[in-house]
């Protein structure tokens, strides 16, 4: 077990440093000049060679790459992710600030997929075929078309339109002011967490249906035991552990669709700050926010693969 | 297709397209759900191509006489803060949704396929050093790398197809990966090798013609993703910039028509991204279990 999770540990620890190469390789050498990524193939025409240079100094881009790379790996291990080129705030104030927020909206919407998927696909399994499987299975499938930011700006807008009422824009800690941080988190949790159910219900639908044959299900019901108890003590343990994994899958799912979806309904978290990054063209914020989602989702997905480890003997004892 | 000894009398040219006919033919009858959508599809698809001669006005004509004006006779889908035609947007909206998808698919999982085919084939450091990389691309979200990537290489259809294509290399990658492993010690393979067949002659006469059902069920089923992240990507301001009509883009736009957004300068680009997908989604759905007997009833 301990040799599993130190692999697995070790080839976090891989995974994450070809990470940090790749962000860099993508946001400071594909476009070449980062001036052009700041003020536009426009902008860059009407500044004097000497002003370009001065730019570039200022912002530590004349050095070699390598040395740049170093840099931005020391500013990270120190915990300082410098700074945006637009904003006074430093990028670390600004995830310590806006990233509760996110993170509060991605907890609340994994647990409100686990609620209504699992039940749905239990549904589902125990009754294939019937009108309830095919209503389940209808609005999983549909769930899955539909983009999660849609339906938050319909939410927005019938809010707006019915009941002229908006979440309140300033972010606030659930310790705070508990009343205004819910209805901020609540709309985005449960778009998120409804388009992570439809995948939960089936995957856990199939799961669950592969699970029923199998041979000491079939013992437990001949023994006699109360088909209730069948499912919740012998099937279902059995048909989470993929759902498990998906979920952590899914996790990717949710750090990326929270940046559409906080900028549909205005969220003042870290998806939003992604959101004006892309837009403002800053490079240095994005960066570092593009890997620290990346690490996040790294590292999640450790803490999925050693819960499952933990859970199923058959790969603890491989 | 099996008992096709026809009469020697009759013609046989129009054999391979009786062959895609029956095709078709069959996959109505053992989805016909899957058929059904996949004419919405073929429909929607027609109605992007077709959308210079169908749609009613053009779609960057702004009209200063109607603007922001509701769903009526003159505007089926109402008209933009600037008075240009929602339904001739989202006409020719899904033209360019409809090419970067499909262009973004087609290149991603021929290099995701063609690299897994070289890892699979000859393993070794090369495969070791390929499952890492794949393994980096893999650690981002989908949609986080392909904002990045659009970012970095500035805005544009180009841009946007290569950003949406490098997230879809890795599922080409490993599917047609270790679809190629099990070829590889199959024994007609080994018969090849054993008269001499080359290397090349081995990759692309005898296994990559197995990998082209595996390829069409990846393709078809990520149609549907790369519409929702080119429609994000849009939605973002990293997409094809305005004011060329995306699905993403008039959504976003939708948001600087004032305080309360006119309802349907949301709904119906929206309605558009989420008709698509469902379609595509459901069709490769049928044709994942066509060419996949193995799948069948899973899932």
């Amino acid at each position: 077990m301990y040799s599993y999770i130190a692999r697995r540990l070790a080839f976090g620890a891989l995974t994450v440093v070809g990470v940090s190469i790749m962000v860099f390789v993508i946001m400071r050498i594909l476009p070449g000049d980062p001036l052009v990524a700041i003020f536009g193939p426009e902008g860059l025409t009407k500044l004097t060679e000497e002003q370009r240079a001065n730019y570039m100094a200022d912002l530590g881009l004349s050095d070699p790459l390598w040395v740049q790379y170093l840099r931005w790996i020391k500013d990270i291990v120190e915990g300082n992710f410098g700074r945006s080129f637009f904003r006074s705030e430093s990028v670390a104030d600004m995830i310590l600030r806006r990233g509760p927020l996110t993170a509060e909206i991605a907890l609340i919407s994994v647990v409100l997929s686990w609620l209504v998927g699992i039940p749905v696909a239990i549904i589902s399994a125990l009754k294939p075929n019937t009108v309830a499987d095919s209503v389940a299975r209808f609005a999983s499938i549909l769930f899955l078309a539909v983009p999660g930011f849609w339906i938050g700006m319909l939410i927005v807008l019938a809010l707006l339109f019915w009941f002229g009422y908006r979440a309140p824009m300033a972010g606030v800690g659930f310790l705070t002011d508990p009343a205004a941080n819910l209805q901020i988190v609540i709309g985005p949790a449960i778009v998120l967490g409804l388009g992570q159910a439809a995948y939960i219900a089936r995957m856990g639908r199939s799961s669950l249906l592969e699970v029923i044959r199998e041979d000491y299900v079939r013992t437990a019901r001949a023994k006699g035991l109360n088909n209730r108890l069948v499912i919740a003590l012998h099937a279902l343990p059995n048909a989470l552990l993929p759902v498990i994994t998906l979920s952590g899958v899914l996790l990717g799912l949710v750090l990326a669709g929270s940046i559409p979806v906080e900028r549909a309904f205005g969220t003042p978290g870290l998806g939003y700050s992604m959101f004006q990054a892309v837009s403002e063209r800053d490079v240095f914020v994005m960066q570092n926010l593009v890997f620290l989602y990346a690490v996040v989702f790294v590292v999640l997905n450790i803490v999925v693969d050693v819960t499952i480890a933990l859970l199923d003997p058959r790969i603890r004892l491989r | 297709m099996t008992a096709t000894v026809s009469d020697p009398t009759l013609p046989a040219p129009p054999s391979r397209l009786r062959g895609v006919g029956r095709g078709i033919a069959t996959f109505f009858r053992r989805a016909p759900l899957s058929g059904f959508w996949g004419v919405i599809a073929a429909l929607i698809v027609a109605m992007a191509v077709a959308a210079p001669l169908i749609a009613p006005y053009p779609p960057l004509k702004s009209d200063f006489r109607a603007m922001q004006k509701p769903p009526g006779e003159a505007h089926w889908f109402g008209t933009d803060q600037i008075g240009r035609d929602t339904l001739s947007r989202v006409m020719y909206g899904a033209q360019s949704s409809l090419t970067v998808a499909l262009g973004a698919v087609l290149f991603g999982t021929t290099v995701g396929a063609l690299w897994g085919l070289a890892c699979g084939y000859f393993g070794g450091r090369f495969d070791m050093a390929s499952q890492r990389v794949i393994e980096f691309l893999q650690s981002f979200p989908d949609l986080i790398l392909a904002m990045a990537i659009a970012m970095a290489l500035g805005g544009g259809m180009g841009t946007v197809i290569v950003a949406i294509a490098i997230t879809r290399i890795p599922f080409g990658g490993r599917v047609i990966r270790s679809v190629v492993l099990s070829l590889k010690e199959m024994q007609y393979v080994e018969a090849a090798r054993g008269i001499g067949a080359s290397h090349r002659r081995l990759m692309f006469r005898h296994i990559l013609p197995q990998c082209v059902a595996p390829y069409l069920i990846l393709a078809t089923t990520h149609l549907g993703v790369a519409i929702v992240i080119e429609a994000s990507l849009g939605f973002l301001g990293v997409g094809i910039p305005p004011p060329t009509p995306t699905w993403g883009n008039m959504l976003a736009d939708s948001l600087n028509a004032g305080l309360v957004p006119p309802w349907w300068l949301v709904f119906f680009p929206g309605a558009a991204i989420t008709l698509t997908v469902l379609a595509f989604n459901l069709l490769g759905d049928g044709i994942r279990d066509l060419l996949d007997p193995r799948l069948r009833g899973s899932v």
